[in-house]
């Protein structure tokens, strides 16, 4: 597969997502401005300008009139798809990291960095249908997980929040009531920071990645650990395919050590595992930098990854590919 | 952890291309020895996180805002002496974090209230110093700073209005700061600070004298930063002069290590097959950003007309041309919607392009130390790169020397270069 190098973002990758339609891929990424592209061809359909900081994350509604983005600048921000237009700012004391609307779209799930003092959090806002109507207070806060939360998700039924970040820790929150419902297992659990998380199609499980260089997979209603995929590099994205057993890891060394190590030492390829075996399938090479963020797209038949280098690469796959034998 | 390293230099070759490592080591050694413990403050403290620095709240949020999670290993060493006012020499290589850690330094110490230039930092092309004030400006935007770009080939009443309007600091190219300060346009009053980027170069590039007439019509009392990629000894020699026990932070020779980038050289034989070996090369070029150096000014209009005269899309640039042109050529490059570049070591410094992932040397440079820099480009935070050498017969030993500078190793180029992209 010949992949389809789109070039718009001037600084490091941060996050991928594709509508649920599959048409459409956001890309998120430091240099202030998420963009959306045609995911057939990768031609750059507009960009979302307002944030003044990096953005480290973005979700989009069911019928994909609406985007929310998480940003370094300490807001996340509503917008209409189509038009670009800001449609509301929720302002924080310290960056935001992690954004997901719930099922029906009618709340959103937010972190926010620790901050000098500032601990940790988790806000829960709800989502007016009427921009005119929205505001943003939280019909809930949790705080003080250890260091940042990279990535909060909603569980089954919006019943239940998924966190994860910096302290290693996978929680599940009562969404209602803000308790600690469970927290994975320290000794079955990662060892080191959890960079990412990608929820199954039906939401009945989900894999982390780690800079402890694995990824592991959970049952999403009781935190059982269900698989490991091991491999010798940090895991900053993780992906799944709905349409086969396949699981995506995406990584390399530390952006801040690329410079000064040997140049077999990066590992920046995709890399693909069997969802079951838990062994390697094979790799997707192109990326000169780490890999930030992968996607599936819905419908299974491409995938994207971001990188340290600036580039979204777009990957559509080979015939060949659904017919992989073990 | 010891943290202060004594140094062994990259340096000038002497004549031409005979580099004689033992007696540039040696000249370091005695450089060092000799004066080593009068001459520099010990400084081993390593801060692993921003918020364990002591910085300002708003600097803090500039940080984050700007996207950076963890200092890296020269910030967690260089940030901090910056703003307690200790003189600093750090040497870093390109891509790990050089420019942040002196746009904190002074941004942390810089009085908001005081419209007044209060630091002033070097450069040695436009392209550097605009790249060094847009970080400035991106940190510094929680603080409110001012931050003004005074370099050559732009307004001169612009840059007057500006200056005499007020700013905090200034980032420059020595020759028009040294007429701002000349026409008293840029006042030195109150600058506190002054940092000089890319020192070796600025020290070998002819620039020695606009930085000593410069630096005699700042105030006595200053807080000096220099920071390089290599530090020879005539850069460290020059640098006493103006530093009042710095504290340093720098690395050994051989540490210098080129390893992030992969090195390969093509034997292209003779001078007049390196044009053939381009074209050759040139589809694998244009598949990503690619820079292309040549020793001289021109050389780069000769092989842009004969790259275009064989149907192939090149932009050029060089210190001769205007700036307005260099500023739409670098635009095209950095926007991607041209690929290639042609260009001379004069503005090896400036071209930080995210994307740029392949060096080509044309031409070997003529001092080793050019290398690490030209190269650099190609190597940047978080993104590994590839350098290919043109290798005429008489260039096999300029490249022997680069070898055993830098201790690296530069294979030969494999057929199948295009997968190593």
């Amino acid at each position: 597969m010949r992949p389809i190098l789109m070039k718009g973002h001037e600084r490091p990758l941060t996050f991928l997502k594709y509508n649920r339609d599959g048409d459409l891929l956001f890309s998120c990424a430091k240099d202030h401005n998420p963009t959306v592209w045609f995911a057939d061809n990768g031609e750059r359909l507009g960009t979302y300008r307002g944030h003044n900081g990096a953005v480290w994350c973005c979700d989009v509604s069911r019928d994909s009139g609406r985007l929310i983005t998480g940003s370094a600048d300490q807001t996340a921000k509503l917008w209409n798809v189509q038009t670009g237009q800001q449609l509301f700012t929720f302002n924080f004391d310290s960056p935001a990291r992690s954004v997901d609307f719930a099922v029906g779209d009618k709340l959103a799930v937010i972190t926010t960095d620790p901050f000098m003092e500032l601990p940790s959090a988790i806000h829960v806002k709800r989502i007016a249908n009427d921009p005119a109507e929205q505001t943003g207070e939280s019909v809930l806060l949790i705080k003080g997980p250890q260091g940042r939360i990279n990535r909060a998700i909603w569980g089954p039924l919006n019943r239940t929040i998924i966190s994860a970040g910096e302290d290693a820790v996978i929680r599940i929150w009562d969404s209602e009531t803000g308790k600690l419902l469970k927290e994975s297992d320290k000794e079955s659990g990662h060892k080191k920071t959890v960079t990412s998380l990608a929820k199954s199609a039906d939401g009945s499980h989900f894999l982390t990645g780690s800079l402890d260089k694995s990824a592991r997979l959970w049952d999403t209603r009781t935190l059982t650990l269900i698989k490991t995929y091991v491999t010798e590099r940090p895991v900053n994205a993780v992906a799944m395919s709905p349409l086969l057993d396949h699981v995506v890891l995406g990584g390399g060394q530390d952006a801040s050590a690329v410079t000064t190590t040997d140049h077999r030492a990066g590992k920046f390829e995709a890399k693909f595992y069997d969802k079951i075996l838990q062994e390697e399938i094979g790799g997707v090479k192109g990326h000169f930098g780490p890999i930030n963020a992968l996607a599936f797209n819905p419908d299974g038949k491409s995938f994207s990854s971001g990188g340290e280098d600036g580039y979204v690469r777009l990957h559509h796959f080979d015939p060949d590919y659904f017919n992989i034998k073990i | 952890m010891e943290v202060l390293l004594f140094a062994v230099m990259a340096g000038l070759a002497p004549e031409g291309t005979q580099f004689d490592g033992r007696q540039y080591d040696a000249k370091m050694s005695e450089l060092l020895s000799t004066d080593g413990q009068e001459f520099f403050t010990s400084y081993d403290e390593v801060y692993d996180s921003f918020d364990a620095m002591g910085l300002q709240e708003n600097l803090l949020r500039g940080i984050y805002a700007y996207g950076f999670e963890r200092p890296s290993a020269i910030q967690q060493r260089g940030i901090v002496p910056f703003c307690k006012g200790l003189d600093v020499i750090q040497q870093a290589q390109s891509g790990t974090g050089k420019t942040a850690t002196f746009c904190s330094g002074i941004l942390q110490q810089l009085d908001y209230g005081l419209v007044q230039c209060q630091a002033l930092v070097l450069a040695p092309t436009r392209e550097l110093a605009q790249q060094i004030e847009k970080v400035m400006r991106a940190l510094g935007d929680y603080l409110g700073v001012k931050v003004h770009a005074c370099v050559g080939g732009t307004s001169v009443r612009e840059d007057q209005r500006i200056l005499q309007a007020g700013v905090h600091t200034v980032v420059g190219t020595p020759g028009r700061v040294f007429d701002m300060l000349r026409r008293q346009s840029l006042r030195p009053d109150c600058i506190k600070m002054f940092v000089l980027d890319e020192a070796d170069e600025m020290l070998s590039r002819g620039f020695k004298d606009q930085i000593y007439d410069i630096f005699q019509l700042l105030p006595s009392k200053i807080q000096v930063g220099v920071f390089s990629a290599t530090m020879p000894p005539e850069a460290l020699e020059i640098t006493r002069k103006f530093m009042n026990k710095p504290v340093r932070i720098l690395v050994k020779r051989d540490e210098l290590t080129l390893e992030g980038i992969k090195q390969f050289y093509v034997n292209v034989d003779k001078e007049e097959w390196k044009l053939e070996t381009l074209c050759d090369l040139y589809e694998t070029l244009a598949i990503t950003q690619s820079v292309i150096f040549v020793n001289t000014r021109r050389k780069v209009d000769w092989l842009t007309d004969k790259m275009r005269s064989n149907d192939h899309t090149v932009s050029a640039t060089h210190g001769d041309m205007d700036q307005n042109t260099r500023d739409i050529i670098m635009r095209e490059f950095r926007s991607g919607s041209s690929r290639v570049l042609i260009t001379t070591d004069l503005l090896a410094r400036g071209i930080d392009v995210q994307q740029v992932s392949l060096v080509i040397n044309y031409d070997l440079p003529t001092q080793p130390e050019n290398y690490l820099h030209r190269i650099g480009r190609s190597g940047r935070f978080g993104r590994k790169g590839v350098a290919i050498n043109f290798v005429t017969t008489d260039d096999s030993r300029m490249l022997s020397d680069i070898q055993k500078f830098y201790n690296v190793t530069v294979e030969e180029l494999p057929s199948n270069v295009a997968d190593l992209l």
